[in-house]
């Protein structure tokens, strides 16, 4: 305690040396502390503190923050439209996959629809074949029938005038016809 | 050689206002900065120009640094204006004060022929102002944060002797952080000052140069020290508090 105390003392001594009239004023003299500057260079400080921030620290933040969150926004918005992408790729294969199918299965059905509908014609055009084989058929019956009963009827008349020239005619006239029939006959077959 | 005066020289007065050479230089650098300000306000943009570009860049590693030392953005943007001030404010008295000019230009005041402008740092009103509104200003944030009397109990603390010893050395410790912060950047700035005088009446060309460049760094150091000591000050009073 006492050497502390003369070590004080001691201190206290030099600075009186060094400095004559050491007191507190004098000290800050020496250091050019001033109140009246000290204080006009903190209200300095703080204008300049209000108007950095005023003027360049809110805007320069907000202005951050504002592209920060439009950055933001572009990358989910960007994620997102990767994640629709995919989700549209897949529906548009399944799409594809799903026509695919339909048109195999729309190809299947008019070819099975042509088919029997084919079958149907064919079908058809053979009983149409058939029917019209059958009128035909008929049609030439019929005429046969006509013709048969024309020829009998025109047969009936030769008989009938060959009777009546025969009734007409002398019988030796039908020797000598007969005969020169045969004779040409005979001829014809050598 | 010219004088190498320890305390700012007195250029003219304004009322009974002293006008220093030191707070000139102060009063330039406030004015650059505020015309600064009025000028950046009005070009900013959402697609930042190359000025605007520039700044973003140094505000966002400001707010990263702080990010990292508080915890959180929220406390690095709520702190930001008044670390980003300090640090701008300190640098470009710092960088205005070895402009060529600064220190060789006379004026003839109120107390015969002295330099017009003195690096505001080499004027001891400037560094224990800043000192003592970074320690109060520090300690009204670490109020505000957990808590007038919880933020004064560390200070004022009666749990035990050992406790009270604590926190009288805490108190002292507050003091002690004033005239160092203070002291730190006063040394450095008019060191470097009396060594680029010294310098320069030496050999005039080519050789001050590396010093004028370790004067840049000194600068930008020291403006980073202050500024770094103060949010460090922050952290300690919004968070060390709230862990206990």
């Amino acid at each position: 305690m006492l050497l502390n105390l003369a070590r004080k003392s001691s201190f206290l001594l030099t600075l009186k040396t060094t400095f004559p009239r050491f007191t507190m004023n004098a000290l800050l003299d020496q250091l050019g502390i001033n109140w009246r500057l000290l204080l006009s260079q903190a209200v300095n400080f703080f204008i300049l503190l209000a108007v950095l921030t005023f003027f360049v620290y809110k805007p320069l933040i907000k202005i951050i923050k504002q592209r920060n969150a439009k950055i933001k926004e572009g990358l989910d918005k960007a994620e997102e439209a990767d994640v629709r992408l995919k989700q549209i790729d897949e529906i548009g294969k399944g799409k594809i996959k799903e026509a695919e199918q339909k048109s195999i299965d729309i190809i299947k059905g008019t070819e099975e629809k042509a088919h029997a509908l084919e079958q149907n014609l064919t079908r058809k055009a053979e009983e149409h074949q058939k029917d019209l084989m059958a009128q035909i058929k008929k049609s030439s019956e019929r005429a046969q029938e006509e013709a048969n009963k024309d020829v009998l009827e025109k047969a009936a008349g030769l008989v009938k005038k060959a009777i009546i020239k025969t009734v007409e005619l002398g019988p030796d006239k039908i020797d000598d016809a007969l005969i020169n029939k045969a004779i040409s006959q005979i001829k014809n077959e050598n | 050689m010219e004088e190498i005066s320890l305390k700012a020289q007195q250029l003219f007065n304004i009322g009974s206002f002293p006008i220093t050479n030191g707070l000139f230089l102060t009063l330039v650098v406030s004015l650059l900065l505020i015309t600064f300000a009025l000028i950046f306000r009005a070009k900013i943009k959402m697609v930042p120009g190359k000025l605007q570009g520039a700044v973003e860049m140094g505000a966002e590693a400001l707010l990263g640094l702080m990010d990292s030392t508080l915890g959180s953005m929220a406390s690095a943007e709520k702190y930001f204006p008044l670390i980003a001030t300090i640090f701008i404010f300190i640098l470009c008295s710092n960088l205005l004060g070895i402009f060529p000019g600064v220190g060789s230009l006379e004026f003839h005041g109120v107390s015969g022929e002295v330099p017009l402008f003195r690096s505001p740092a080499a004027d001891l009103n400037f560094t224990l102002a800043f000192a003592i509104i970074s320690v109060i200003v520090t300690n009204i944030i670490g109020m505000a944060s957990v808590g007038v009397f919880r933020h004064l109990g560390k200070f004022f603390n009666f749990h035990g002797p050992i406790d009270f010893f604590i926190g009288i050395l805490e108190l002292i410790s507050e003091v002690a952080k004033i005239i160092s912060l203070s002291f730190r950047l006063f040394g450095n700035v008019f060191a470097g000052e009396v060594l680029m005088i010294i310098i320069s009446y030496l050999a005039a060309y080519i050789v001050p140069l590396p010093f004028l460049f370790l004067e840049l760094f000194v600068g930008m150091i020291q403006a980073f020290i202050f500024a770094t000591i103060t949010l460090v000050s922050i952290s300690l009073h919004t968070t060390i508090h709230e862990e206990h």
